[in-house]
């Protein structure tokens, strides 16, 4: 490479977090290795392994949280820019294969297999991979390569620019999104139990297709079902538990659920933003007052929001009485009936306004509950959630002061990195797992990591005072 | 009148008229290749701190851009459908240029400016509006240092959906995916031949 290297890690961009603020501290770690010097829009960090799969060009680098060095690369799948990538929720307890799904502007998706017991002996082959990367220093592009990532399948449908795709919280759903203003989902139809070394047997099959956007639709989401939490609310007698949220350059958002007939509807549409919504985030940090997850979502108009299900007192008893579990004796109702169980969405909170422009990107920590946001202006921004105040838990509890939503939400912001990425646009920031040498508390302290059009991936230490 | 989608009878202004500094324009600091891969791919790395004009040593950093600068580099790209510049054709011009907050008051290199171009396409139902802006877009972001942020806009009322493709040009993703379009990619390089 004739590029001169990157400057010490300390720069001028890591005296740039705001003094003013005592209560935290964002500092820059050295970037992930090598440097990829073309944009990269997006990284998305494993949920259990110390991985990251960021997206740039035609392709997706898988880097080593443990070292900060490229792992691998899944390339030459894709005939234009990889968007986004998705983890898949592992198939079976046994199985030691790591899937990744790839979004990309040539309308397709991709399915990637990495086999991490090939050649080893035993449990903890993934585990030997990633430290293989320590030996794997400068540029990557040297000798360890075979272990390469297999092209297992390929989603075709949409017409245009595939934009977002998630997994839902079992794995058994894909949604993606694209220009072409529709949601697709697609059900993992493979052999379940992943025997066969999971081995070409990958089988995907359309089960929806939404088009109620007048837009691209930019981003997807599943809301975390694991949580207690999310099984309650309005739609749970009539609908299946998944809820995906899906968020537009048509300026809204959509929620979609299952009905007893199997049909995805969209429930409800959250109108309020002034521009594009860029993302979405649902909470998954479960709340003390059990009640559903809020969703976060983040716009071109410069703003965070923060929305939240109206609890029906009223509609809860009705349906208790009905007293039918799901898909037993609703699938019989009429349509007209049906299109009635629509869920109402409140604004309860807009983040304090940092960006001067787009946010393109937002975090929301299921752990500290903290959000990290960043967009066109290059600045990085982490925020709390102000304890309510007991007046509001009591509102909270009688649920009817402001149409059942629940109390509205106040949030300040803790600290600001200007200049996250130098001059560049900052596409994307995520909260994630500590796994390097100068982790306090390894596998369990969070770190953010940015992703700009410098194609620098940036780890930041955030410290809580 | 004007009929159709194309406009017969552009008004063309001669060179002479345009507004110039006369002198050579900002563009031979800049890299030769003028094509966009740059917006889609950037290649060069801009080290944090570093002026942005540091790498080639050049004096003109304590020259900072201006409208005239910005007019200059996109008055010469040729009409997709006319063989005259945008210039000429008053698509582009100087006083809808607006430069936010102006360079020469950054208090430093990585802090952004805001340039604002609206364009007068030649009829209010030109269908390659897209397109010009495009090319608009895309030249000012591969010439201009990595802290300028280009938001290219249709004046209000110059088109019949000019809310529509503003909207669109301020879309990097839908820009960036744009520019991997192999058709859109040549109209653009060619329509961008005639920069300096």
């Amino acid at each position: 490479m004739s590029t001169p290297p990157p400057p010490a890690p300390a720069g001028p961009a890591a005296a740039a977090s705001q003094p003013s603020n005592p209560t935290i501290t964002i500092t820059p770690l050295p970037p992930f290795q090598p440097d990829l010097y073309q944009r990269a829009w997006s990284s998305t960090p494993h949920p259990t392994l110390p991985l990251l799969a960021t997206a740039h060009a035609k392709s997706v680098t898988v880097f080593s949280l443990a070292t900060f060095t490229k792992h691998s690369a899944l390339t030459g799948g894709h005939a234009r820019s990889v968007r986004t990538a998705a983890w898949q929720p592992p198939r079976g307890t046994q199985s030691k294969r790591l899937g990744l799904v790839t979004g990309s502007f040539d309308a397709t998706a991709g399915l990637w297999s990495f086999d991490g017991d090939k050649d080893r002996d035993g449990n903890g082959g993934l585990e030997r991979e990633v430290r293989m990367g320590d030996r794997d220093t400068e540029d990557g592009d040297g000798g360890e390569e075979e272990r390469e990532w297999e092209f297992n399948l390929v989603l075709e449908g949409h017409e245009n620019e595939v934009k977002s795709l998630a997994f839902s919280p079992g794995g058994q759903y894909l949604a993606t999104s694209s220009r072409d203003k529709s949601v697709w989902i697609w059900e993992d139809v493979s052999n379940p139990t992943g025997d066969n070394d999971g081995e070409d047997d990958d089988e995907w099959e359309t089960v929806a297709v939404l088009s109620e956007h007048d837009g691209d639709v930019k981003a997807v989401a599943w809301c975390p079902t694991h949580l207690a939490n999310a099984r309650a609310g309005v739609g749970r007698k009539h609908y299946s538990v998944e809820v995906l949220a899906s968020a537009s350059y048509d300026d809204t958002v959509r929620i979609w659920r299952e009905d007893a007939d199997g049909e995805w509807v969209c429930v409800a549409v959250l109108e309020g933003h002034g521009g594009t919504v860029w993302g979405l985030q649902w909470e998954g940090k479960e709340r003390d007052d059990g009640r559903f997850p809020r969703l976060m979502t983040f716009s071109a108009d410069g703003t965070i929001k923060v929305w939240t299900l109206r609890v029906d007192e009223e509609e809860t008893e009705e349906g208790q009485q009905e007293g039918d579990p799901f898909r037993s004796g609703f699938g019989g109702m009429p349509n007209t009936m049906r299109r009635s169980l629509r869920e109402e969405w409140d604004c309860t909170a807009v983040l304090p306004k940092v960006h001067t422009r787009d946010v393109y990107s937002v975090s929301w920590s299921a752990d500290t509950g903290l959000v990290a946001s960043t967009g066109s202006d290059g600045v990085v921004a982490v925020y709390a959630e102000k304890e309510s105040a007991p007046e509001d838990v009591s509102m909270a509890s009688s649920g009817a002061e402001n149409g059942g939503a629940g109390p509205k939400s106040t949030w300040k912001v803790l600290g600001t990195v200007s200049h996250a990425h130098g001059p560049y646009e900052v596409n994307h920031i995520t909260w994630c797992k500590r796994f390097d040498p100068g982790a306090e508390r390894k596998g369990k302290e969070e770190m953010l990591v940015t992703t700009g059009d410098d194609g620098v991936v940036r780890p930041w230490q955030v410290r809580i005072a | 009148m004007e009929r159709d989608l194309d406009n017969a009878n552009p008004t063309i202004l001669n060179v002479s008229q345009l507004p110039s500094r006369r002198r050579t324009g900002p563009a031979a600091r800049h890299g030769p290749d003028s094509k966009c891969d740059s917006i889609v791919y950037p290649k060069h790395h801009w080290p944090y701190g570093a002026s942005s004009s540091s790498d080639e040593g050049e004096d003109d950093a304590e020259d900072p851009v201006d409208a005239q600068d910005v007019y200059d580099l996109i008055s010469t790209i040729s009409d997709p459908e006319h063989p005259h510049t945008l210039g000429q054709l008053s698509v582009v011009r100087l006083p809808d240029i607006h430069l936010t907050p102006t360079p020469a008051e950054l208090p430093d290199p990585d802090s952004l400016v805001t340039v604002l171009v609206e364009l007068t396409p030649t009829i209010n139902h030109c269908s390659l509006a897209t397109v010009i802006g495009l090319a608009v877009r895309c030249r000012l972001e591969h010439t201009l240092p990595p802290n300028y942020r280009v938001d290219v806009r249709m004046k209000a009322g110059s088109h019949a959906q000019d809310d529509q493709v503003s909207k669109q040009l301020g879309d990097k993703e839908r820009v960036a995916a744009a520019l991997e379009n192999d058709t859109l990619q040549r109209m653009v390089d060619k329509m961008l031949e005639t920069c300096a």
